[in-house]
């Protein structure tokens, strides 16, 4: 039987350590010592002026009591320590937090399946399978303003919505102000946001091998095993993927809140984006407002860093095993 | 790290950063362009309305600056509150940007309160024309007092009423509304099976603040007393209680009006069916004239007696609107202090301010040319509401306490189509908005 395992798999190292014996015919030359990192300078230097810098200038603006009134001379701002912090926990942060990862998750959970059952939909060749599939990416296509515009006109208590459902009996009610407020949030961004998946899924389906497939139909599989064991397994990667950028997504959406509910928010769409739009732009508190965007990155980071170390998104081979 | 440390850290890292900002921007310097001469930058608000006229204004201005000056104007235009105020962040920080500034009345303490802004001493109000010539109201909300002005008045756009003149008539209402509670009861009168009495944004960003800082002004509570708010206080209350009354127990205003904004609100009352639209501006009667109540609709001002009263309490004040409008601040920062000084001549003196009221609708804010147009019996109201505005409470804080009273209406918003907002839901609304304000209040240096 050939060995056709490819190199990394299990008990068979492919990159030896660092100073330890190299498979024969390996180029020589590169050793991890001594890796041209400096041609990393360029991008490094980037990161430092895109991300590195204004991090750090978020720290610093935390730390300090800027305003309207202390705006012109930043560098004098008194210096509070963690005061920002504590009352950013006092206005209500914690529940504008809840919001927005309750209302991410749900949104994240219910696209999920729509995206993945679209992208099975469009997956075999069939008349006018173009069509659909350019369809789909009709909500994906357009800016978020168009979409949250578009469908606040909709939801207006004298809108279409309910005059259809005042047709069929059923009174509508308000969709933007109240506790459907909430529900219209998750319900607009799921219409908005599940073509990221069914993109992501599909893009797996593609990659799955026609051997499999094939395999499959000659073990005389019929489609719900041959779906649930064969070709949801093959997708898990990039689904997974796509849960996790779509729930980022969701969490950072502003432009959806701000457009369907405008300023200020009703309190249960308060989602954290516009907490610190709010703070920042129409109360000036430019301090508090650094302080909870912080706060919000430190919460969403934690979870997020266990969640990639857990699910090693990282599939190279060799990577992925490190 | 010591504090001194990390403070040249920063001050290293944002000098980094707004060095590469700058750079990848390609902002031109002070002056230097212009076939020799210098340039002048102007930020003003993107007219949405009138772009086409706007860049034959800009055109215009230009050239006559150029004529008189020598020198070029740089036009930038911000299309939204956000872009605005990032502008001024930016600028302020950096200490380059724009010379002038056209920024909203409302708006002016905070740019105060920033004190990147040139406070006007006899020699710059002398340069520009003298404070005379200008509707002396109109400098209310300038400074918070006459020795430290920063806004020069250059646009006025009072709010007032708009109302059918044939619904009036036909129920049998000779005169319009001048108290609030004579506007509800004439609201109740106008208010039949598909026609209602007011128009009302309930849910627009800045209309329900107004409302409530009118009534409360008038009984005598300013919102802000010194440095104490006063959202608590009964007359705020029964503000309130009167502007939800219209929709929950009046019954006088369409119940998709809690879903309504500004133009939504005009564009009820343009179908006719509607007695009066309670807030509005000159800029509302172009969308009238292309709708079903042309030639069926006049400006009034709007009530300026407190409700529940027929005459003004001792206090109150005859606020007929707020100071609205745009005023033109020059950069502390600028190097072209004169070249600005000559710029705000131009656009605030007589021809100029006649232009813009006739391209744009814009009321001149020059005392002569306002007289100018009270000729014409249909802005006779709106030239009477413009000499009854009233500022607004002077404070950097006021753009919290904006939001907060409006965050009150924005809250009830469920209660007001549910047919009441109950009272303590009311109390604590209030007791939350009073809680921001005070904060506000107690935090302006």
């Amino acid at each position: 039987m050939i060995d056709d395992r490819p190199r990394g798999a299990p008990g068979e190292p492919a990159v030896p350590a660092a100073g330890g014996d190299e498979p024969a015919g390996r180029r020589r030359g590169v050793s991890e010592q001594h890796r041209p990192l400096w041609l990393l300078a360029p991008g490094g230097l980037l990161m430092t002026v895109v991300i590195g810098i204004p991090l750090l200038l978020a720290v610093y603006i935390a730390l300090v009591d800027l305003d309207q009134y202390t705006l012109r001379r930043w560098l004098q701002a008194p210096f509070i320590g963690v005061q920002n912090f504590v009352e950013a926990f006092q206005s209500g942060l914690l529940h504008s937090i809840w919001i927005s990862v309750s209302f991410a998750v749900i949104a994240t959970a219910a696209t999920a399946p729509v995206g993945i059952a679209a992208a099975i939909v469009t997956q075999n060749a069939y008349r006018g399978r173009a069509w659909v599939r350019a369809a789909f990416l009709i909500p994906y296509v357009l800016p978020s303003f168009v979409v949250a515009s578009v469908w606040r006109t909709m939801l207006q208590p004298d809108g279409i919505v309910n005059a259809l459902l005042a047709k069929m009996g059923v009174t509508g009610g308000l969709w933007l102000s109240g506790p459907k407020a909430y529900w219209t949030l998750i319900l607009v961004e799921i219409w908005a946001a599940w073509p990221f998946v069914y993109l992501m899924a599909l893009a797996g389906l593609q990659s799955v091998d026609n051997e499999v497939h094939e395999a499959a139909a000659i073990d005389g599989a019929s489609w719900w095993p041959k779906l649930r064991r064969v070709i949801l397994p093959h997708l898990r990667g990039p689904v997974l993927l796509a849960c996790l950028l779509g729930t980022l997504n969701h969490i950072n959406n502003f432009t959806l809140p701000y457009v369907l509910f405008g300023v200020p928010a009703p309190d249960n769409v308060n989602v954290m984006p516009m907490m610190v739009y709010v703070t920042s732009f129409q109360s000036l508190r430019f301090g508090l407002s650094a302080a909870m965007a912080i706060v919000s990155l430190l919460l969403i980071a934690i979870p997020l860093f266990v969640y990639l170390r857990a699910l090693r998104l990282d599939v190279h081979e060799e990577g992925g095993r490190r | 790290m010591s504090l001194r440390t990390m403070r040249a850290v920063m001050a290293l890292a944002g000098a980094t950063l707004l060095t590469t900002a700058l750079a990848a921007c390609g902002g031109s310097g002070d002056g230097g362009s212009g076939g020799g001469g210098k340039t002048l930058r102007v930020f003003i608000g993107a007219n949405t309305q009138y772009p086409t006229q706007q860049q034959a204004w800009e055109k215009s201005i230009g050239d006559q600056f150029k004529t008189q000056t020598g020198a070029t104007i740089q036009w930038e235009t911000f299309a939204s509150g956000s872009e605005e105020l990032t502008k001024i962040q930016t600028s302020v920080v950096s200490g380059t940007g724009p010379d002038v500034y056209a920024i909203g009345t409302t708006f002016t303490p905070t740019a105060y309160a920033t004190k990147a802004f040139v406070t006007l001493g006899d020699a710059e109000w002398q340069k520009i024309g003298g404070k005379d010539k200008f509707i002396q109201s109109s400098l209310g909300i300038s400074g918070p007092d006459p020795q430290h002005q920063i806004g020069i008045p250059w646009v006025a756009r009072p709010f007032v009423m708009i109302y059918n003149t044939e619904l009036l008539k036909a129920a049998g209402i000779t005169k319009p509304a001048t108290t609030w509670d004579e506007l509800t009861q004439q609201a109740k009168q106008l208010t039949k099976p598909g026609q209602y009495g007011l128009a009302v944004a309930y849910k627009d960003n800045f209309d329900p603040w107004k409302f409530i800082w009118g009534m409360a002004t008038q009984a005598g509570d300013p919102i802000v007393d010194g440095k104490t708010a006063r959202i608590t206080d009964p007359a705020v209350k029964k503000a309130y209680q009167t502007y939800f009354g219209w929709v929950t127990t009046d019954k006088v205003v369409d119940p998709a009006a809690v879903g309504w904004t500004n133009p939504q609100a005009l564009a009820a009352f343009a179908k006719g069916k509607t007695g009066y639209f309670a807030l509005t501006s000159t800029t509302a009667a172009n969308t009238l004239d292309a709708s079903a109540v042309k030639g069926k609709w006049a400006f009034t001002l709007l009530p300026t007696v407190p409700p529940g009263a027929t005459s003004r309490p001792a206090g109150g004040v005859e606020a007929a609107s707020i100071l609205s409008g745009d005023n033109l601040v020059v950069a502390d920062y600028s190097k072209n202090k004169d070249l600005a000084l000559q710029y705000v001549k131009l656009v605030t003196d007589g021809p100029a301010q006649l232009d813009m009221y006739k391209i744009f609708g814009q009321l001149p804010q020059n005392a002569a040319s306002a007289q100018s147009l009270t000729s014409d019996p249909k802005l006779a109201p709106i030239v009477e509401a413009q000499n009854k505005s009233v500022s607004t409470p002077f404070t950097g804080a006021w753009a919290d306490i904006q939001l907060a009273l409006t965050n009150t209406v924005v809250q009830s918003i469920p209660d007001l189509a549910g047919g009441s907002v109950p009272d303590a839901k009311l109390d604590s609304l209030l007791a939350a908005a009073q809680k921001t304000a005070q904060s506000s209040l107690d935090r302006a240096k």
